[in-house]
Parts: structure tokens; C-alpha cells; sequence
């Protein structure tokens, strides 16, 4: 380490030393005479007035003069944020906090644990180690507050870091380390995790692989289905995964709301997958499966579903004509409230999960998710421009857009309707010859549905295409039961209508607004998600991520951009400010002057 | 002791018990006392012949007289009195500063040594306090040495403060005095000359025996404590003015305090007045000897 070179943050403020020399007119202009009371100033009348006051008198400069000075230019000196450049070796360490640093390894400790160790350890032996930086990589990388001075900050800050739930991005996680390596800054990037760094690693990266490979069985899914339109029972499949050396015999065990209701067990193949059915689960609010034998990553080991998934979706229907509606009612899973325009209340509003306006549109923005159905022109909420078509056509639409998945539009017929124009925050998704069919938007933290052509009434199988855009929309629409393959550890989920809280598997509630992104979710269990009437709906959230289950096939990270950077390691300079030291220094100053003037003025008195 | 200041030691109030209060004029008493009084009494002065009338004790015809006028003469002789004993103290706020000083402490020793003096050789004593904050003592004659505790007792307790234009307040005081006798002032006549010998004119015309007593200190006249820019505010009158002050200021300042006070005492002499100087850096029982005479005393 060695000093280089002076600078500045902050050259603008060298400006206030313009101050300097009208502070000193003013000091000289303006002596501040020391208070003294006497029996009477008769005799003082008589006296010069002071030589500062007098016309071309000796300026008087006394010592404390010079000390003001030097403090105000000292000050100066300091809000230019001065710094100087120095060698340092400033250290990042990246350390995998995902799901699979959980798992034990022979030693009978965490991954996590042995991390943490060889870390330390690191830290501690780092000649010259300068300033740390924390970054940890699940659920997204990121860093760990700022860049602590010393390896014992950093140490307690690393000794406090746990393992989440939650897997993590590789290609993340491969992009944080490229980038920690193009920073010249930095002269060391530590990386502790389970997978290993493809070669060639680059100089200043040092690898640590936490854990060797150990047999694992897991619960890669565990999903719930009505089988039957109307059947209170529902049906679950479990994977089950074998990432063992040898066949095993997993036995699962699922129990609802804590008491045991199926059991069934699979001969698993090394390296295999299987699913296990139960075709008549009695109705639960939550249902945990269990997997046997016990290995040495008890996360995968365990998964969790709701019935709720598939529970009731209020749905408030507007509309002129509200049979339109009752035909939504054959819909498994939906409660309907139809409603003319002239009669919904706000009340209406505040017990739907979603409402859909047909031929109409809402007298203000709702407060919840909605469908809007061929709405009539100009009106004031969505201010639609639309042109009416006794037949209109689809001419476009995304294939991989959640509202178009699994429709077949080209068996989608339809008849008349009404073409969108332009809309300021609204989107198409579904356009025709003449403009856009189904747009989509959010504002104020909800979604909105637009069609131009009408769904309804809900003919089921009689109109396939038709239903499954339905169904889509709805779903996508109520933000229950939407997604068939559950919730994941890590992903974020859009917080659904008339939520206001989500308790967590801790026991920790958090305040939500419905529409906004929950990316709490870090934690396998249930969650809780609380409505405004206090009802708690659950939802299951799982690791279910066979790829993390895999233990033994954890493919490297590549730090492709990375090796190209010449070492630069050498040449890595760190900036020390100087401000704090200024200040120190002002401080020291003003307080050596404040006893000597204090201590004058005592030998005065005491005259 | 008994209340009094600490300059009182026992040796200070023998000393006291040998002084005597002297007047340059002859004042009308209120009793019998040692002071020759403008009155025809008994004392062994002579003061004049008249006629002898009937009914004259014949004790006091001068038969030498008669021998050689063939008239009868009565010799008189004149009355001897107590003396009207009137004692001002300055309390103003000047009198507090500085504190190191302890101007009005001393001008309260100061006025009761006189009052003892005068209450022990019978005479009465009047004191009254100028400005000040506290009671003074009532406007009225005390008789007896031993009510010279009760005077201690509320001088005592009198702390200097307020604003006194000398001329005016003695004025006010002149209305309440109805007979000539002694008075004594005592003060740092620290104002306008012409306002210190305005107040002491009126005791002149009044007929008054005046012994004026200025009482400055040693810091004040030495200027200490005062150096480098400094702003000085009167303790009465709140003014400001600011000096520098190093030790050619300082003499300066000196210098013209004595020149004032020379004023002063010019004055006094001119106009028949006693004048004395006291400054609080010297001993207070010397001063007391030394000034005797200059105080108006005598053994």
C-alpha cells in the first residue's frame, strides 16, 4: 500500500473559498470587543476608540485570527471531499445462500456451514484484505449492504447469512461474478457455493466447491386437480425423483389439515422419475406430502397444496342483459353475482374478486381486476375509441401470452363485434383487420380486460376456442388457481383482488396492495393471504425444483465474459477520503482555541 | 459581631470610643449634649452680658462689672447640646462594581465608624440610603451606642443597584431634614462633577458642616481586569463604549479618575467642606486614623 495521488469529489465547493476574503473584511470591519461592566464609563469617554474602528488604524490580527482562518479554509477543504488514491486490495466474496446449500454433506454439517468456514478462513488469511463486499445469490444475486471496512465486519456479516428456500438463477449468479471480474477495483472475488467454476477460472476468482455429492430423493411436484365438474374429492400427483446411485423404494404420505388421508409408495430407478396418484383426496384446506426415507436435504422431502387452488372465485357480472351471465355459474369453482349497470353498489365491488362489465363500462376505475366486454364509446373511465363491425376477424395474436395459451383462434368464430383504436395505457394482445380485439393494461395496481367481441354467454364445450379464452382471461384476471404448476420458492407472484395482507410460513405478516409483485416468497410452506373481511386463503409454496434436487449433477458456472479481462488485479487502487480526517482536525481546533481563550480570559478576571 | 462589619475588632472600636465629632459651626441640638450650641445655657462658655432684669439669679451678676459701671450685669454663658447627625450613602450600582472592590461595603463600615463616633458621645444619628435595593433604615434620629447594631443591621442587608443623580436625590432628601447639623456623604462620585457639587451646595446653603467621603477602588482605578477590545457598559445608565485598552489607555483612564475626584475635593475646599479619599486597596483602620481630621474628627 503506498500514497499516489491527490483529488477531489467535489472541486464545485473550492468555490466557497471566495468567502475567505470577505469573512476577513468582515472580521477586520467588525472586531467583537470582549463585554465588561464598570462603575461608570465617565473616564473611559475620554479614551481613542479602537484602533480597528479608527480611520487608517493598525488592522489587529491577533493568533486566533490565523486559527479562524485556517478552520474556515480547513472546511473549505472538506465539502470538496478530498481523497487520495492508494493500492488496496479490496475483496468480494459471492456466496451461495440458495436452497441447496441446505443439504448436509458426511460430515454431518450444512453446505451453508462449511461455506461459511472456508470463507472466514479465507478472509483471514487475505494478505492486505481492504474493504469487503458481500454478495449473496438467491433469490436473485445481490449485495449485502455496502462495502464493509475490515475482515471482522465482514466476518459477523457472513457468519449471519442463512439459506433460503429458494434455488438460484446460475446464469445470474455467472453474470454477477463476469462483472465482479471486469471491476478493476476489486483484487480478490471469493465464490463458495456447491457448483464448481468451469474452467478457466479466472485469476483473481477463487472458487471454493462446499459439499461433496450426496444421495438425495425428492418431491419434484405435488399438483391438485378436480377431476369431476361438481366432485367435492380432488386429485393429486406427486413426482417423486430417485438422484441416487442405486434404485430405492420411495414412500410418500400425504396428510390434510394434519391428519394422515393417503399413502403410496414407488420402486424409483437411479436417476429416475416417477408419479404417484391419489385419485380421491378428501377435502382440505392444506395437504403435505411427505417423502421416505430421509436423506440429507430435508427441503425436497416435504411439499405442500392447497385446496384453495381450486376454491370459489366471486364474480361480480354487470351487464344490461345478466342471464349473459348465469351462464358463467357452470364454471366449477365460480360464484356469480349479476348485477344491471343502474344497480351495482361499491359494496358490490368490495365482495368480488373480479367483475366484468358487459356492453357497459364502470362509472370510476375499480378498485379490483376486470373484464371489460365490447364497452360502449367515450366513455369516461377508459375513454375506448371503438368501431363497430357486424363480423369481425382475427388477424393476429401471441402464441406464448397467457390469455391466448391452448386457444386454437382459427376455430374461434366470430360474429359481430367492435374494433379498438389506439389507447393510451391499454395494449392489444388480439388484433383484427380493422384494430385491436382483447387489450390489456394496469393501472392503480390492477388489470384490466378489454374485448371487442363478447365471450358470453359461457357455452362450455359447445364453444371450446371460446371457453378457453374465457377461462384464461378469468384466471388470469382472479390470480387464483391461474397457474397449474403451483407456486415456486424464489417467484414472484402478482398479489390477487381484495388481498391486504400475506402471513408467511414464520408467522411474519406483511401489508400487501392487490396487484403489486410479492416477492417475498422465499420460504417453503403456506402462505397465508389475507382479504379485507379478515378470510385467510392459503397458498402453497414449494421448492419443486428437480434441477436443485439433483445434487450430484450440478452443472459449473461459466464466466465466459470474464476470461477475456486481462489480470488486472495488480493494478487495483482504492479512494480514501480525507473528509473525516478534516474534520477531526477542525474539531481539534476549535476546542484547543476554546481553552486558551477560555483560560485568557480567566487570567484576566482573576487580575 | 453583633451583626457589624468585619472591620470592627474591638481594638478598631476602642479606637473609635476616643474620636469625636467636630464641627466647624455651632448647630441647635435637640438635648443636652457636648456640643456648644448657639442656645444661652449653662455650660462654663461664656457667651455675653445683659441687664440684669428682676427676677435674674443673682449668682450670675458680674460684681467686677458692677465696680466699675455701678450697673448690674447677668454674664451668659452658652448651652451645650447634642449634634444632628446626618450620614447619605451612595447604593447605587456604581458602588457594586467591581465586585472585587467592595466599594459599598466599605462605604457601610465607613458610615457606621461615624455613626459609633456620634452615637457615643450622645449625639443623634440620622442614616439615609441613596438608591440601593433593600430597606433602609427609617428616616429618623437613633440615640444610644447600642443602636449602632440596629443601624449594621440594616446596612447590612442593603444591596447596591439603581441610578443616582446626586442633585436631585439629596434634594428630595433636603425636604425631610428640618434642622442644620453634620453631615457626612459618602460616595464614589463617579458622575458629572457639576452634579456631585450641585448635591453638596445644597447641604452648604442649607448651613450644613459637610464632610464629603469618596470612596473609589483599588482594581477600578488601576483599570484591571481591562485589556484588548473591549466594550464597557456603565452598570447605571446601561451606555456602551467601546475601547481599546493597553497600558497607555489604562493611565490614561486612571489619570482622569483622579483628576475628577481632584475636582471634587477642589470644590469641597473652596466651599469650607471636609474632603477625604479612601481607595479599598489600602487598610481601612489606617484610613480611619489617617483621615481623622480630614473626616472632621477629633480625639
Amino acid at each position: 500500500m503506498g500514497f499516489n495521488l491527490l483529488g477531489l469529489l467535489e472541486p464545485g465547493a473550492l468555490a466557497f473559498f471566495a468567502i475567505v476574503p470577505a469573512l476577513i473584511l468582515a472580521y477586520l470591519a467588525r472586531e467583537r470587543p470582549r463585554q465588561a461592566t464598570v462603575s461608570s464609563v465617565l473616564a473611559f469617554r475620554a479614551l481613542h476608540v479602537m484602533r480597528g474602528q479608527r480611520f487608517g488604524g493598525r488592522p489587529r490580527f491577533p493568533w486566533t485570527f490565523f486559527l479562524e482562518l485556517l478552520v474556515l479554509c480547513l472546511a473549505v477543504l472538506a465539502m470538496a471531499r478530498p481523497y487520495f488514491l492508494r493500492r488496496g486490495n479490496p475483496v468480494a466474496v459471492v456466496l451461495d445462500n440458495s436452497a441447496a446449500m441446505q443439504a448436509l454433506t458426511p460430515a454431518g454439517s450444512s453446505r451453508m456451514a462449511g461455506a461459511i468456514a472456508a470463507v472466514d478462513d479465507a478472509l483471514e488469511h487475505t494478505a492486505g484484505a481492504g474493504e469487503v463486499t458481500l454478495y449473496l445469490t438467491a433469490p436473485e444475486p445481490h449485495p449485502v449492504g455496502g462495502a464493509m471496512a475490515g475482515g471482522g465486519a465482514a466476518r459477523a456479516a457472513i457468519d449471519r447469512t442463512i439459506a433460503i428456500d429458494a434455488p438460484n438463477d446460475p446464469a445470474a449468479t455467472a453474470a454477477l461474478l463476469a462483472q465482479l471480474n471486469a471491476d478493476g477495483h476489486l483484487g480478490r472475488i471469493i465464490f463458495a457455493s456447491y457448483r464448481a467454476v468451469a474452467t478457466p477460472v479466472p485469476p483473481r476468482v477463487t472458487p471454493m466447491v462446499i459439499g461433496d455429492p450426496i444421495a438425495n430423493y425428492a418431491i419434484g411436484a405435488f399438483a391438485l386437480s378436480r377431476e369431476t365438474f361438481g366432485a367435492a374429492a380432488l386429485h393429486a400427483r406427486i413426482t417423486l425423483a430417485n438422484f441416487s446411485p442405486a434404485t430405492q423404494t420411495l414412500r410418500v404420505t400425504v396428510s390434510g389439515d394434519g391428519k394422515p388421508i393417503g399413502s403410496a409408495q414407488a420402486i424409483v430407478a437411479a436417476g429416475a422419475a416417477t408419479t404417484v396418484e391419489f385419485p380421491n383426496l378428501p377435502p382440505a384446506n392444506i395437504y403435505r406430502a411427505v417423502l421416505d426415507p430421509a436423506d440429507g436435504f430435508m427441503l425436497d422431502n416435504v411439499a405442500y397444496a392447497t385446496g384453495s387452488a381450486v376454491r370459489a372465485v366471486a364474480v361480480l357480472f354487470i351487464s344490461p342483459t345478466p342471464a349473459d351471465g348465469q351462464s358463467l355459474g357452470a364454471i366449477p369453482g365460480l360464484s356469480v353475482t349479476t348485477r344491471t349497470p343502474a344497480a351495482y353498489t361499491p359494496r358490490d365491488l368490495a365482495n368480488a374478486d373480479l367483475a366484468i362489465f358487459e356492453y357497459t363500462a364502470p362509472k370510476e376505475l375499480p378498485a379490483l381486476n376486470a373484464l371489460i366486454v365490447m364497452p360502449p364509446p367515450g366513455d369516461p373511465v377508459f375513454n375506448f375509441a371503438v368501431t363497430g363491425a357486424p363480423r369481425v376477424a382475427i388477424a393476429g395474436w401471441p402464441t406464448t401470452a397467457r390469455l391466448t395459451d391452448g386457444v386454437n383462434f382459427r376455430l374461434l368464430n366470430l360474429r359481430a363485434g367492435e374494433y379498438f383504436a389506439e389507447h393510451p395505457w391499454m395494449q392489444p394482445v388480439v388484433t383484427g383487420d380493422g384494430g385491436g380485439l382483447l387489450l390489456i393494461g394496469q393501472r392503480a395496481g390492477h388489470r384490466y380486460v378489454a374485448t371487442g367481441f363478447n365471450p358470453f354467454p359461457y357455452l362450455g364445450r359447445g364453444n371450446l376456442p371460446m371457453s378457453i379464452l374465457t377461462l384464461n382471461m378469468l384466471g388470469d384476471l382472479a390470480g387464483f388457481g391461474a397457474r397449474s404448476t403451483g407456486y415456486h420458492t424464489g417467484e414472484p407472484w402478482i398479489v390477487p383482488a381484495g388481498i391486504k395482507a400475506i402471513t408467511l410460513p414464520s408467522g411474519r405478516r406483511v401489508t400487501v396492495a392487490p396487484g403489486m409483485l410479492f416477492s417475498a416468497a422465499t420460504a417453503q410452506g403456506v402462505y397465508r393471504l389475507v382479504g379485507a373481511a379478515g378470510v385467510a386463503t392459503p397458498r402453497a409454496v414449494n421448492l419443486a425444483d428437480l434441477t436443485v434436487s439433483d445434487l450430484q449433477n450440478a452443472p459449473p458456472i461459466s464466466i465466459a465474459a470474464a476470461v477475456a479481462e486481462p489480470g488486472t488485479a495488480a493494478a487495483s487502487i482504492v479512494r480514501a477520503p480525507l473528509a473525516a480526517d478534516l474534520l477531526i482536525v477542525i474539531i481539534l481546533l476549535i476546542v484547543a482555541e476554546s481553552i486558551v481563550v477560555y483560560r485568557r480570559r480567566r487570567m484576566l478576571v482573576a487580575q | 459581631m453583633l451583626g457589624l462589619p468585619e472591620e470592627f475588632t474591638p481594638e478598631f472600636i476602642a479606637r473609635l470610643d476616643q474620636l469625636r465629632i467636630k464641627t466647624r459651626r455651632e448647630f441647635a441640638g435637640l438635648g443636652k449634649g457636648t456640643h456648644l450650641s448657639p442656645r444661652r445655657g449653662s455650660s462654663l462658655e461664656f457667651s455675653d452680658f445683659r441687664h440684669y432684669s428682676e427676677g435674674d439669679d443673682f449668682r450670675y451678676i458680674d460684681w467686677g462689672l458692677y465696680g466699675r459701671t455701678d450697673k448690674l450685669y447677668i454674664k451668659l454663658f452658652k448651652e451645650e447640646e447634642d449634634l444632628l447627625t446626618y450620614i447619605f450613602i451612595d447604593a447605587s450600582a456604581s458602588m457594586g462594581y467591581p465586585e472585587r472592590d467592595r466599594k459599598f461595603g466599605v462605604a457601610v463600615a465607613t458610615a457606621l465608624a461615624l455613626a459609633y463616633i456620634a452615637l457615643a458621645s450622645g449625639d443623634r444619628v440620622m442614616i439615609r440610603v441613596l438608591a440601593g435595593r433593600g430597606h433602609p433604615p427609617p428616616p429618623a434620629f437613633v440615640v444610644g451606642r447600642h443602636r449602632i447594631v440596629d443601624l449594621a443591621r440594616s446596612l447590612t442587608a442593603i444591596a447596591p443597584g439603581g441610578e443616582v443623580d446626586l442633585a436631585p436625590a439629596l434634594a428630595r432628601e433636603m425636604v425631610a431634614i428640618r434642622r442644620a447639623g453634620k453631615v457626612f456623604l459618602i460616595s464614589d462620585f463617579l458622575m458629572m462633577p457639576n452634579s456631585a457639587t450641585r448635591g453638596l451646595g445644597l447641604f452648604t446653603a442649607a448651613n450644613m458642616d459637610v464632610t464629603a467621603v469618596q470612596i473609589l477602588g483599588g482594581a477600578e482605578l488601576d483599570g484591571q481586569g481591562l485589556a484588548g477590545d473591549v466594550e464597557v457598559v456603565d452598570a447605571e445608565s446601561g451606555e456602551r463604549v467601546r475601547v481599546s485598552i493597553g497600558q497607555r489607555e489604562r493611565d490614561q483612564y486612571r489619570d482622569t479618575l483622579l483628576r475628577l475626584a481632584r475636582e471634587i475635593k477642589t470644590f469641597c475646599f473652596r466651599n469650607g467642606l471636609h474632603y477625604t479619599l479612601h481607595t479599598t486597596d489600602r487598610g481601612f483602620h489606617d484610613f480611619f486614623v489617617r483621615a481623622a481630621t480630614d473626616l472632621g474628627l477629633v480625639h
